[in-house]
């Protein structure tokens, strides 16, 4: 049998893995009650005057709710990853665009999703999804900063709508706000899904622990990673 | 109307009596969202304050804001125009018109320079040198530059002179805007609605007349007592949305029960407005409780946010109609087969390339 022989990479700390499944669920949470509250539907038994109904275990309120409680949820979770990046080198793998490096893992990361490179060099994180979760913390943000901004009108008095409310006046009014929360949840979705089978893929075909490492925190590689200047000095 | 005197002079020159003064006083500092102790400033106010001398431009618009002012109930139109405001320019409103009108107008500016407040109802064509609009011969948009720059204040009155309104539409021919976008250095108080609440433009003028000074508004200029919240907020159908309780069409047992109007395009949530609590018509009506949702009529750019009757806007796409949801689910079904073919010719690949590099070892070997 031949056996292979690995060096470990530890790349991610506790503190973003943790960060990492809070915000799963999160933004599970938050995509299904969003849309809900974006398209409703009545659920409990007819007949019922609003004044009860309203504690039905699904109402609008309730739902609403329950995205706010996710919201802050995912909100405070960011709490970790910071402590993570500023604790680790590994948990800073950004998106480096003036480097060559990143560039020509790009084309590489492309001819190989393309099916014209049977192989790509070994990367800690590559330059595709380097780019794709700078996108996607963009649309979380962006989410945050919409979502906040409508949640804080309710008080248009408060601290913080004095904080996000001017995101409303930023384009035209509060409507295309709350378009553009709508728009931006779909684009995570559609993010996820690849982001689900880009991980598998690589979790199946170049056993360097893709999925696993959200857990453990560790790689494994048979050849150094050309990024491993971002774990190294 | 002479010189500028009190509204406390007014009633007096008039035989009205003082018991009839302060109930006035006491409407008035109702409708201006005042609390009830400070009746007696507005008392005083009343006493003393000199009558503001206004005049009233009009623009790129349909004079519906007119009509609107005119049905101001408490205080009634009539009492502010005669008797709370010297109103000293109006051209749909004057007994005068033509040349005459215009030179009181040239006048008017000239004694209360820097005095007089200034409403203005409609938008600001730009194109075309100005060309679209143009009252007693000149540009709109030069007559506005000339009565602004001796103002004291400026009241955009309606959304069109407070955001351009519905002739700012796409692809707004006439290149409309509002009265901020063309005149700076001033003090402006936008006055939102299509129109908006009576109530709303003399309680506005009303506030400015007693205190000599604009009412507090918010990060958009808007007076907060009058535009401090929702519609939504102050909805009287609120508890169906709570609970989810929606009008799904038109005609259906829900909308006759009143439910709430999210679900066929209430605009309610983004809207800032006193309907909800001053209503119209003296406190007669407002569209939601007319079973019809607010299409946001005083919100900036409502005007393109169609089609009113949908929550959300339609996505174009080529022969029909969808919206986010509908496109998002498809979008996410056709990602998730172009992975999962993806994943099998990878695979195919992977083994292939497998195999090779695996023949290649064997040969070195
Ligand atoms: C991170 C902080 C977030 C906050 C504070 C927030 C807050 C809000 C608020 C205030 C609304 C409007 C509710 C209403 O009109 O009654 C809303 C709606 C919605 N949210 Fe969020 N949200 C957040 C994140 C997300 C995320 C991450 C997603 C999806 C991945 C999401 C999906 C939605 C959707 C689809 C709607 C319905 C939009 C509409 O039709 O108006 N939200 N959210
Ligand atoms: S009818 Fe409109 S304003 Fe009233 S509760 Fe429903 S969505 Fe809000």
């Amino acid at each position: 049998m031949k056996v292979r022989t690995v060096a470990v990479y530890y790349v991610f700390t506790i503190w973003t893995r943790i960060f990492h499944w809070l915000m799963v669920g999160a933004i599970a949470v938050l995509f299904c009650t969003g849309l809900y509250i974006g398209n409703p539907f009545y659920i409990g038994s007819q007949g019922v005057e609003p004044t009860f109904a309203v504690n039905n275990w699904a109402s609008m309120s309730t739902i609403r709710f329950i995205h706010f409680a996710a919201a802050y949820i995912l909100m405070a979770s960011f709490i970790f990853r910071i402590y993570g990046f500023i604790l680790h080198r590994g948990d800073r793998m950004l998106p480096k665009p003036w480097t060559k490096l990143f560039w020509t893992g790009m084309l590489d990361m492309g001819l190989h999703y393309s099916f014209l490179r049977s192989e790509h060099r070994p990367y800690l994180r590559n330059s595709m999804a380097r780019a794709g979760y700078g996108g996607v913390y963009g649309m979380i943000f962006l989410e945050a900063f919409t979502g906040f901004a409508m949640y804080g009108q309710i008080n248009p008095n408060s601290w913080l709508s004095k904080l996000f409310g001017p995101i409303n006046h930023l384009l035209l009014d509060e409507y295309v706000v709350h378009i553009i929360h709508h728009y931006v949840a779909w684009m995570i979705i559609l993010f996820v899904i690849i982001h689900v089978y880009m991980a598998t893929r690589a979790d199946m075909s170049e056993k360097y622990g893709e999925i696993s490492a959200m857990f453990s925190g560790v790689k494994f590689y048979d050849k150094e990673p050309d990024d491993v200047g971002d774990l190294k000095e | 109307m002479k010189d500028v005197e009190s509204l406390w002079d007014l009633f007096q020159k008039r035989n009205v009596s003082r018991r009839n003064f302060l109930k006035t006083c006491v409407t008035i500092t109702g409708i201006l969202g005042l609390s009830p102790s400070l009746i007696s400033d507005v008392v005083s106010a009343a006493e003393k304050q000199p009558l503001v001398p206004v005049i009233w431009l009009h623009g790129h618009e349909c004079t519906g804001c007119d009509e609107a002012f005119i049905r101001s109930q408490s205080p009634f139109a009539s009492d502010v125009l005669l008797n709370m405001i010297s109103m000293e320019y109006m051209d749909v409103l004057a007994a005068a018109a033509g040349e005459p009108l215009e030179h009181h107008l040239q006048e008017v500016m000239k004694k209360y320079n820097g005095k007089y407040l200034l409403a203005v109802e409609g938008a600001v064509p730009l194109n075309d040198d100005g060309i679209h609009c143009m009252v007693g011969g000149k540009t709109f948009v030069h007559n506005l530059k000339e009565v602004a720059k001796g103002a004291a204040a400026i009241i955009e009155v309606g959304s069109c002179a407070a955001w351009g309104g519905i002739q700012a539409a796409k692809p707004n021919p006439t290149k409309s805007v509002s009265v901020s976008d063309v005149v700076s250095g001033k003090t402006i108080i936008k006055v939102p609605g299509c129109p908006p609440i009576p109530e709303v433009i003399t309680g506005v003028i009303m506030h400015y007349t007693l205190y000599g000074q604009i009412p507090p508004l918010d990060s958009k200029g808007r007076p907060k007592q009058f535009f401090g919240n929702r519609i939504h907020d102050t909805c009287y159908r609120r508890p169906f949305f709570d609970s989810g309780m929606f009008v799904e069409k038109f005609d259906d047992a829900a909308s006759k029960a009143g439910w709430c109007l999210y679900k066929v395009g209430c605009r309610g949530p983004e809207t800032y407005n006193s309907c909800g609590n001053l209503r119209w018509w003296n406190g007669l009506s407002y569209p939601i409780q007319s079973g019809a949702p607010c299409i946001g009529c005083s919100a900036n750019n409502f005007w393109d946010n169609d089609p009113f009757y949908n929550r959300m806007p339609n996505i174009p796409v080529p022969n029909t109609i969808v919206n986010a949801d509908q496109v998002g689910i498809v979008a996410a079904g056709a990602l998730t087969a172009g992975v999962i073919i993806h994943g099998a010719l990878s695979t195919i690949q992977h083994k292939k390339h497998h195999k090779e590099t695996h023949d290649t070892e064997k040969d070195n070997e």
